[in-house]
Order: C-alpha cells, then sequence, then structure tokens
C-alpha cells in the first residue's frame, strides 16, 4: 500500500468542496433549526455571554484595579473567540459517532459531516460580531485598517484548522472512545492556561510559556487586531505552522484510516 | 460508457472491538506489553475479525436485474453496502462504472423539528443532492406521498406511517444506472403499498443494473433475470434466477432436514 495516498485526501476535499451546496445548506439549516426550538435561538448564548463577561469585567477591574475601558474589550474578545475554538476541539471526537447513522447509509465522504458541523459553529461565531462592534463603539480602542483583512483571514486560518483538526481527532474518537471525554476534561485547564481572562504581559519574565499553548496563536490571530494590540508577526507564523502541522496529521490519518472509519462506529 | 460492476476476490473483514480496545489507555498499555513480550504474546498481534465478504467475484453488465438470495447473515447486505461506496473492501479490485443510488435504509437524516418538505430537501443534501435538485423533484414527491397539508408541519407531529409515506416518496423519486434495494418493507396503509409496490418496479425497470435482496420471492421472481446464491458471506452461486432459486430451495430443505 502506498505510504501516503495524497489522492484520496485531495479527491474527496475536492469532491466535498464542489457539493458545497449540500453542506452549507445543511449548516444553514441546522442554524435555522435553533432559531425555531428557541425564542431567540443562538442570541440566548450571546446574552448569557455578554452579561457574564461584563459582570467578570466589572469584578476584575474593581479587584485588580484595572482600567475597565482596556479590560473590556481584551475580554469580550477572548471569551468569544474561546467559546468557538472550545466548541471545534470538543465537538470534534464525537462527530463520526453522532453522525453513525448517516455514515452507514449514505456515500458521503467523512469531510462533509466535519465541514457541515465547523459551518455551523462558524455560523454560531459570526453572531457574537454585534457584541463586539458594541462593545468596541464604547471603547474605541485605536483599530487600524488593516483589521479589515486580518480578521477575516483569521477567521478562514481557524475555520480550516478546525476542519483539518475535527477529522483527526473525529477518526481518533470514533477508535478509541475514551478520547471524547478526555479532551472535555482538558479544555478546562486549557482555558486558564490561555490569554483570555489575563493578559500575557501579567506574566512577567514567564510570558514566553504561552507560546507553547497553541490555542495562544489563535486567540491572537483573531483579537490582536480587534482590540487594537500591536500586531505581532510571532502570533501569525505559529499559526501558519501549526495549520501546516495539522494538515500533515490530516493526510497521514485520513489517507490510511478513511476506509476504516466505518467498523468503528 | 455503458454501466457495470465488476468485483474480483473482494474481502471484507469487520474487526470486533471489545471494551478493552476501544480504550486509548488500555491499547497504549497493551501495545507497550506486546512489544516486550512480542515473542510470547501473539494474541495481541492481529485483530480478532468477523468475516463479512470471502473472495467475492462478480461481473455484473447492462441489464442484468440480479436477485440477491440467502438465509440472514449470507452478506447480502454487506454486498450492496459495498457497492453502494459505504464499506470499503479489505483486498481485492472494485469497479464500478454508473451512477448508484442505494435504497437500503430509509429516514436517514431526518430531523423531528423540520417540516416534511424541508426534510426532503434535508434528505437529498445528506445523499449528495444540492437543494435545486430537490426542489426540482419536489412536486412529484408531494404528489406521491398525498401528505397534503402535512407536508408544511414539523415531522415531529407525524405518525410513523407518514413518515414511513415521506421517506418512501423522497428516495423512490430518483433515477440511477445502478439501483441497490434491500428488503423494502412497504409500511402505510393498504392503498398506499400498493401504489409504492407498483412505483418501486417502475423504478427498478428504469435502471440499467438491479440488485434486490429480498425474501418477497414473487416480486423477486417477477423482476429479476439473474440471481445470485450467497451463504456465510462467501457466493455460492451466479447465474440465471431461475438456476440460483433452485439452488437456493434446495439449501432451505437440507437445512430443515437437519
Amino acid at each position: 500500500m502506498n505510504f501516503l495516498n495524497k489522492n484520496l485526501a485531495f479527491n474527496d476535499l475536492a469532491k466535498e468542496f464542489y457539493n458545497y451546496e449540500s453542506w452549507f445548506f445543511l449548516a444553514k439549516f441546522d442554524l435555522k433549526l435553533k432559531y425555531r426550538r428557541a425564542f431567540l435561538g443562538p442570541w440566548w448564548v450571546v446574552i448569557g455571554m455578554g452579561v457574564s463577561a461584563g459582570i467578570l469585567c466589572l469584578l476584575w477591574s474593581t479587584i485588580f484595579n484595572f482600567n475597565w475601558r482596556e479590560y473590556l474589550t481584551y475580554l469580550f474578545s477572548g471569551f468569544i473567540i474561546w467559546m468557538y475554538l472550545s466548541a471545534a476541539v470538543t465537538e470534534a471526537p464525537g462527530i463520526f459517532p453522532n453522525n453513525k447513522h448517516l455514515i452507514t447509509s449514505t456515500n458521503a465522504t467523512p469531510i462533509f459531516y466535519v465541514l457541515r458541523r465547523c459551518t455551523l459553529n462558524l455560523l454560531l461565531f459570526l453572531h457574537h460580531i454585534p457584541l463586539i462592534l458594541i462593545v468596541i463603539f464604547i471603547v474605541s480602542p485605536d483599530i487600524e485598517i488593516r483589521t479589515l483583512i486580518t480578521f477575516p483571514l483569521g477567521l478562514f486560518l481557524v475555520f480550516i484548522n478546525a476542519v483539518f483538526l475535527t477529522l483527526s481527532l473525529g477518526f481518533l474518537g470514533s477508535r478509541y472512545r475514551d478520547i471524547e471525554p478526555t479532551v472535555q476534561s482538558l479544555m478546562a485547564p486549557m482555558f486558564l492556561l490561555t490569554p483570555v481572562l489575563w493578559k500575557p504581559e501579567m506574566l512577567g519574565d514567564n510570558i514566553n510559556f504561552i507560546y507553547l499553548n497553541p490555542f495562544t496563536y489563535f486567540v491572537g490571530i483573531l483579537r490582536n487586531d480587534i482590540t487594537g494590540i500591536e500586531f505581532d508577526m510571532y502570533v501569525w507564523i505559529g499559526a501558519l505552522v501549526i495549520t501546516t502541522i495539522n494538515i500533515i496529521i490530516f493526510l497521514l490519518v485520513y489517507t490510511r484510516k478513511k476506509n476504516r472509519l466505518i467498523f468503528w462506529l | 460508457m455503458k454501466s457495470f460492476i465488476k468485483l474480483e476476490n473482494v474481502n471484507i473483514n469487520f474487526p470486533i472491538y471489545d471494551d478493552n480496545n476501544r480504550s486509548f489507555r488500555n491499547s497504549f498499555v497493551q501495545t507497550s506489553k506486546a512489544l516486550r513480550f512480542a515473542t510470547t504474546n501473539k494474541d495481541t498481534k492481529g485483530r480478532r475479525v468477523v468475516r463479512g465478504l470471502k473472495n467475492i467475484n462478480l461481473d455484473i453488465g447492462f441489464g442484468d436485474r440480479v436477485a440477491l438470495l440467502g438465509p440472514n447473515g449470507a452478506g447480502k447486505s454487506t454486498l450492496l453496502k459495498l457497492i453502494a461506496g459505504i464499506y470499503h473492501a479489505n483486498s481485492g479490485n472494485t469497479s464500478i462504472n454508473g451512477s448508484v443510488t442505494s435504497m437500503l435504509d430509509m429516514g436517514f437524516g431526518f430531523e423531528e423539528d423540520a417540516t416534511g418538505y424541508e426534510n426532503i430537501i434535508i434528505m437529498n443534501s445528506v445523499m449528495g443532492n444540492p437543494p435545486k435538485i430537490a426542489e426540482d423533484k419536489m412536486q412529484n414527491i408531494l404528489d406521491f406521498s398525498e401528505l397534503g397539508e402535512f407536508m408544511h408541519m414539523p415531522l415531529r407531529t407525524y405518525s410513523s406511517g407518514m413518515r414511513a409515506r415521506l421517506a418512501f416518496s423522497t428516495a423512490v423519486e430518483t433515477s440511477p444506472d445502478i439501483l441497490l434495494i434491500d428488503e423494502f418493507l412497504g409500511t402505510g396503509d393498504r392503498s398506499f403499498m400498493a401504489k409504492s409496490k407498483a412505483r418501486i418496479i417502475e423504478t427498478m425497470r428504469k435502471a440499467s443494473i438491479l440488485l434486490f435482496a429480498s425474501h418477497t420471492i414473487h416480486l423477486v421472481t417477477e423482476l429479476c433475470n439473474k440471481g445470485i446464491f450467497m451463504k456465510n458471506g462467501e457466493i455460492i452461486f451466479y447465474g440465471s434466477y431461475d438456476d440460483a432459486y433452485r439452488i437456493y430451495e434446495e439449501d432451505i430443505h437440507e437445512d430443515e432436514k437437519k
């Protein structure tokens, strides 16, 4: 057997890319159902997030004597971005077991289900943009014009990383059912280790430790430019390196295990 | 190019996973043990498997309507799922030419909170037909299912008969080159059952290749010109329908004698 049968992976990626109408429709429909099931739909999450981030900002700026204006955008954007990243990671191991019935009845590739889910998560994340805009309007940090390019670019990078990570972790999570609870319980300490609530400079001399955490880069590429933090080239380079590693892992896992997935479900 | 199905020496094994090797931690511990005692402990090497299909050779061409006969567990559904592209062979060659539609399982992908109308689009999307195509088929599906006003009500208000109507009407609205059907069970009331039987026969006749696994013998006899008799994952006989059926009958009688 071919060590790395890249064609299998690329053919499947191309197939689902051309089939975008189907999964994009399904993702939009999943969102629509969220609206239908609850009045205000996903906005409840946005409201809940706004309230808790607001309270946290009030408390912390009082306790630690921060400048609340500066902290408000930082905390809000951090919270929202973290929610998105954390959902992408925690849902990944269960993606194929949760779609078992469909996978065993149709010949869509595993990528199809991942794109459906990741698109839904992206659409849910976009619901939080108004909240960020309101905060930016209140605080008016110095945002440069390049944000109009870097923010969508960052979103795109996070999205493709979510897709490839979900695929790799999805295979692992289907084969080994203890991966899902493990990943879920690891995400809580990761939240504390990632600069979401605190700022990197608060670590003083230990600041470099944050660069060991992959989430730092993805929070960074999305947050820095909307909170008026100085442009940090390292964060982008780091994110690109992780993306490359992520794609290589995907190719290795997918080309070898795609045909076995169905036996694990 | 004309549609065909060619299988050469195809094998499918189903691995058995027990609680132990479903756990990442345990399998890690086991591998390290296996490495250490590689010579003495052979059981940890090699997976435990059940044979799904064994050495399948098959050549089905244009105009063949093939009946799949055999007892439960013979591998009929596995063979259909292999041709449908759901299972992949562990070894051997599979080449299939032509668009394949499988009616192996109905009503997958349904959303309880979506209306019947929306579920038709959902089911089509799941099968890889974009919404535009589903819209084109819509009128036929609506007419055939006779669900009327219920089409705009959420699926949770449907009775099981109505669900079956919706699933069947959506699935049958297709015109593939290769059609795979696994024991479609007519549900719904008597008038719908008669109608759906007529409709599925029409769809089967349109397809250039049909593979039909069913225990409803009179239907199979009416529709098929070739037959496969399978047992324990192997093809025992492939040839004319009458011969396959005769061998199938003989096998049943032999089992009864035992």
